[in-house]
């Protein structure tokens, strides 16, 4: 019990929360300035069909900057990080379609250019992602069960 | 929290977000727009890693200057300064600049005939062939890219930047040249798919003599090939 309060604690919920949100904000803006990149870089991915692979590229990083905005800002907090694991969760499951069918892709989660990587690097860096996207799923329960607690204790 | 809430502000920030970025697509320059809907056929084929399609055939002329350069390859990508011409660091049997020994039409269609296919993959050897007897070298990578160096000769058709290929490829049917004789694409070689995309695109405007460049700039830079840096040509 005290360790779910402590990790729900407003000091640690809001600290968190801004840090979940600086991170899709820094990942966004290098997708904004280049969008044709980001878009060869879903096209990599090989899930989306090609009608969709272009609007995705163009309104994901617009999603990513807004819930990270709100998530710093502390708006509508709840929704921003829901709207964030959803994210996390697409990534997860994207990048681990293509590792199990061994499709190497540069994540294109931070950089939209191409690495240059070899094959294994590819694969060892989708791994990488992985975990860190579990990680951060983890940050994204930490902001809800954050809300929920602030809202109990508002209704106290 | 209601869900009704939580829909109205999820609707919100998405919508928003599809706003904004349509917007900034509206305003954004020719290299950084993109068409909606996109038009990629093959966006769901996990496609074959390359060396795993035949090659053209091709081989060297008996006697003939041999267009390949043997020797170790340069441990790193040169960087040439814009506007020069880089030659290699071992030059004896560099492939000649374009202009060097102009070939005629017969001789390229002699070796590399219509396929009557979108395109097929050429050898390192072959594209340097072509190269020394001028024909036409499309480099489909990014602009940018293309900028920090690209085959001497080439010019940039950078197939992700899709406002400014389209403008290329209807500049380069509007310049009337045969459709028949060869035309050399080329990206990053490996599974860089960017040159086969450009052949499809070109194959739809009715060039019909395609040759993708397989292993491409890598592969010419290792060749020791003639390398320009500079913008589009």
């Amino acid at each position: 019990m005290k360790i779910r309060e402590a990790l729900t604690h407003p000091w640690f919920t809001v600290r968190t929360q801004i840090a979940l949100g600086l991170f899709f904000i820094v990942a966004a803006l290098p997708k904004i300035a280049d969008p044709p990149s980001f878009a060869h870089m879903i096209y990599n991915y090989r899930l989306l069909p090609g009608p969709l692979v272009n609007l995705a590229a163009l309104t994901m990083p617009w999603v990513e900057l807004l819930t990270g905005i709100a998530l710093v800002c502390g708006i509508w907090r709840r929704t921003a990080a829901s709207l964030v694991g959803a994210l996390l969760a697409v990534f997860i499951v994207a990048i681990s379609l293509n590792l199990f069918r061994g499709n190497a892709i540069d994540c294109g989660c931070f950089d939209v250019a191409d690495a240059g990587k070899s094959v294994e690097e590819r694969f060892r860096d989708m791994q990488f992602v992985i975990l860190r996207d579990v990680g951060m799923l983890l940050l994204v329960a930490q902001g809800l069960l954050g809300a929920d607690r602030a809202e109990s204790d508002r209704a106290a | 929290m209601n869900l009704r809430r939580f829909l109205a502000e999820a609707g919100t920030l998405v919508g928003l977000a599809v706003a904004c970025a349509l917007v900034s697509n509206a305003l954004a320059r020719n290299e950084r727009k993109l068409p909606i809907p996109g038009q990629y056929p093959n966006a769901t084929k996990v496609t074959a890693r390359s060396g795993t399609l035949p090659l053209a055939p091709f081989e060297a002329e008996p006697g003939a200057e041999t267009p390949v350069v043997s020797g170790p390859a340069p441990a790193s990508p040169p960087e040439p300064a814009p506007g020069a011409t880089v030659r290699p660091s071992v030059p004896p049997s560099r492939p000649a600049s374009p202009g060097s020994n102009p070939a005629s039409s017969a001789e390229l269609l002699a070796r590399f005939p219509v396929h009557g296919q979108p395109y097929v993959e050429i050898t390192g050897e072959a594209a340097a062939w072509l190269h020394a007897r001028r024909a036409l070298f499309l480099d489909a990578r990014r602009s940018d890219v293309f900028s920090q160096g690209h085959i001497e000769g080439a010019r940039s058709f950078p197939v992700w930047e899709a406002e400014v290929v389209k403008e290329r490829v209807e500049g380069l049917v509007a310049e009337g040249r045969d459709p028949a004789l060869p035309v050399v694409l080329y990206c990053s070689g490996g599974d860089c798919e960017d040159s086969h995309m450009l052949a499809q695109a070109l194959f739809g405007a009715g060039f019909e003599n395609l040759l993708v460049y397989r292993d491409g700039f890598p592969d010419w830079l290792r060749r020791g090939g003639a390398v320009r840096a500079g913008g589009p040509a």
